[in-house]
């Protein structure tokens, strides 16, 4: 440290360029991060934050929700393996709705699901989901947003059905838009209401089924039950539309720009140590051992690369709290430790090359040389 | 001369104390078809409060010397021993540690490090050594004041004359109070008055801290501060 700090004190103004590439690099990385992490609960979050380790979809549906159909007699078979608490129906539908008295459409997706089931998630405001309260809703609080409040009613676009919003839940979306929680009965009203305006039988079935059981349950229910799938959460998640295509460009950046400042501080470190090889010569020829040398170069990069996170994740915080509400970008603690310490050990590769220099300059070149 | 014996006494009051030994070293270079053999059966010793000039013309193989006596280098073959240790057997880390503390090293050029100022010079050295702190900020207040650098222990190198900075090199080499000062034409960047005073200064240190000196040196006008003036030829060193 006594070498490592003096001589980033002594050439400033060298140390301060570096420190500001690694900032902003470290800015975006961490802010990119945010993004994806934002999307992603945007795109997914109705279904990451369900307590559902495996769900049960149709065969052939590319396990998305939308696309699958199960009819009442599977629900029973996954039941009968699963137990009723295990195996839970769930119905998924996206659809248009307006406020009553307003034009304004507003994009929901609608979660049918037994209430009082774990499948229901917290309600943090109003009043929870009821079997009792016939078309009362508990919508995402992304829904307020869009002007709604808490005894507003809903009018469904392609049924006419109209439900009350009798609560508020939180970080609950799917694929961009605030879901919608509803019990059986609305659920089956719902359905066949569709069915009817469709002009096809009618037919109460659900999407998909919500699983919490173990792997050994989950591959007796793949033989058990007919014409459907088992799937993990991860698996159901991915194939939300858009879903994977927006992270995986996301985590192309990501990747980048650790790349990126990898390699900036590898050129950086490694010219300078270059510059200073008459140096090193000379610490060695006066007793310096390597292992101390390579401890001075480590503790530059430790120290630049911390200095210049600092501040990354200040200006993040910062602008964190500046962006609108709208904007979906999401960055907890977790992420953050992660993320730091992903690029501080990206860094550290970069310095491990000027490392293998110093290790590699020989005490020898100090003697019989004007030197520089 | 006198104050060479002198020096002796007062270092070491028993007896002359050899602190540097060279016997029947052999030094060369390459393998196989080309081998140049640049030292040949040279013995040397050099006793505490003894600063010897070693010349010789380009190429005689002074900065090999040099190198072997400052453990760099191990010899082809022949024995060296420093402060009455043998350098036989020793791994990298331990002739680190005996250049740490056994020797100073005073170069041509490049001396010190650009971003430590002169008294930071020294105390990095003491740093490296372990040394207690109170002790070396002493140490370094003193070496620095005998060698007229007091006004100057808070300039970084590029605010000192070439002068300036090769005294500070001396006062680093003795910073660890090592056994062996060695010295790579020190003056050859000075101007004569600059390089008479350097070489005056090591010559007063040497003597007064009873180290044993070497000063590898083209520049005939120092000579005069020196002991003994070896002349390093045809692998061997002789006396002049
Ligand atoms: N690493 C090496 N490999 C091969 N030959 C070398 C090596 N180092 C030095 N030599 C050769 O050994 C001989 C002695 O070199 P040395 O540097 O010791 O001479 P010198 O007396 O210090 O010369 P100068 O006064 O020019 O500094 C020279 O002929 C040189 O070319
Ligand atoms: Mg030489």
């Amino acid at each position: 440290m006594f070498l490592a700090l003096r001589e980033i004190r002594f050439s400033k103004t060298r140390y301060v360029l570096i420190v500001a590439i690694m900032l902003m690099v470290s800015f975006l990385v961490l802010f990119v991060t945010g993004l994806a992490n934002g999307l992603g609960n945007a795109t997914s979050s109705a279904i990451r934050n369900m307590p559902a380790d495996h769900f049960i979809v149709q065969q052939d549906s590319d396990d998305r929700f939308a696309r699958s159909e199960l009819h009442a007699e599977q629900v029973k078979q996954a039941q009968a393996i699963a137990g009723t608490e295990g195996a839970q129906p769930l119905g998924v539908r996206m659809t248009t709705v307006t406020r009553e008295g307003t034009e304004g459409r507003i994009d929901i997706a609608l979660f049918g699901v037994q209430a009082e089931s774990w499948l229901v998630p917290e309600t943090v405001e109003g009043q929870p989901l009821s079997t009792a309260a016939a078309g009362e809703v508990l919508a995402d609080l992304d829904l307020k947003k869009s002007g709604v409040k808490i005894g507003d009613t809903m009018v469904d676009g392609a049924t006419g059905l109209k439900w009350t919003v009798g609560g508020f839940t939180e970080n609950r979306s799917y694929s961009h838009m605030p879901a919608v929680w509803m019990n059986e009965k609305d659920w089956a009203a719902y359905r066949s209401e569709l069915m009817a305006a469709r002009g096809g039988e009618t037919d109460t079935a659900y999407n998909a089924i919500a699983l919490r059981i173990s792997n050994a349950q989950a591959d007796q229910l793949r033989n058990a039950v007919p014409d459907a799938d088992v799937i993990s959460q991860s698996q159901a998640i991915s194939a939300i539309p858009g879903h994977k295509a927006e992270q995986s460009s996301l985590l192309m950046m990501i990747v980048f720009l650790y790349v990126i400042s990898a390699f900036v501080l590898a050129v950086f470190f490694y010219v300078i140590t270059i510059q200073k090889t008459a140096q090193f010569g000379i610490l060695k020829a006066i007793g310096a051992k390597t292992r101390y040398l390579a401890g001075s170069v480590i503790a530059q990069v430790l120290v630049l690369s911390v200095g210049s996170l600092a501040v990354g994740v200040g200006l993040v915080l910062i602008m964190k709290s500046m962006l609108p509400a709208a904007m979906p970008f999401s960055l907890g603690a977790g992420t953050i430790a992660l993320s730091c310490g992903l690029f501080l050990g990206v860094a550290l590769l970069g310095g491990l090359a000027s490392v293998v220099k110093v290790a590699k300059t020989d005490a020898l070149d100090a003697i019989g040389r004007a030197g520089a | 001369m006198n104050h060479r014996i002198a020096a002796a006494v007062q270092a070491k009051p028993a007896a002359v104390q050899t602190k540097l030994n060279l016997s029947g070293v052999s030094h060369t270079y390459g393998d196989g078809e080309s081998v140049l053999t640049v030292l040949d059966n040279l013995s040397c010793s050099v006793a505490a409060g003894e600063l010897v000039a070693v010349v010789g013309p380009s190429g005689s193989g002074k900065s090999t010397f040099l190198s072997i006596a400052g453990a760099l280098l191990t010899p082809t073959r022949g024995e060296v021993s420093i402060g009455g240790r043998s350098l036989a057997g020793m791994n990298e880390r331990q002739l680190a540690d005996l250049r740490l503390h056994e020797i100073g090293f005073i170069f041509q050029g490049a001396n010190l490090l650009p971003y430590l100022k002169a008294e930071e010079q020294l105390r990095f050295v003491a740093r490296l050594g372990r040394a207690d702190k109170a002790q070396a900020a002493r140490r370094a207040d003193e070496l620095l004041e005998r060698l007229g650098l007091s006004e100057r222990r808070k300039h970084y190198p590029d605010k000192l004359s070439g002068g300036e900075r090769q005294r500070v090199a001396v006062a680093r080499a003795l910073m660890n109070d090592p056994s062996v000062i060695l010295a790579d034409e020190p003056t050859a960047s000075l101007d004569a008055d600059r390089g008479r005073d350097v070489t005056r200064l090591l010559a007063e240190r040497v003597k007064a801290e009873g180290k044993a000196g070497i000063i590898v040196t083209h520049d005939e006008r120092i000579l005069s501060y020196c002991d003994r003036v070896l002349r390093l030829e045809a692998g061997r060193l002789r006396e002049e």
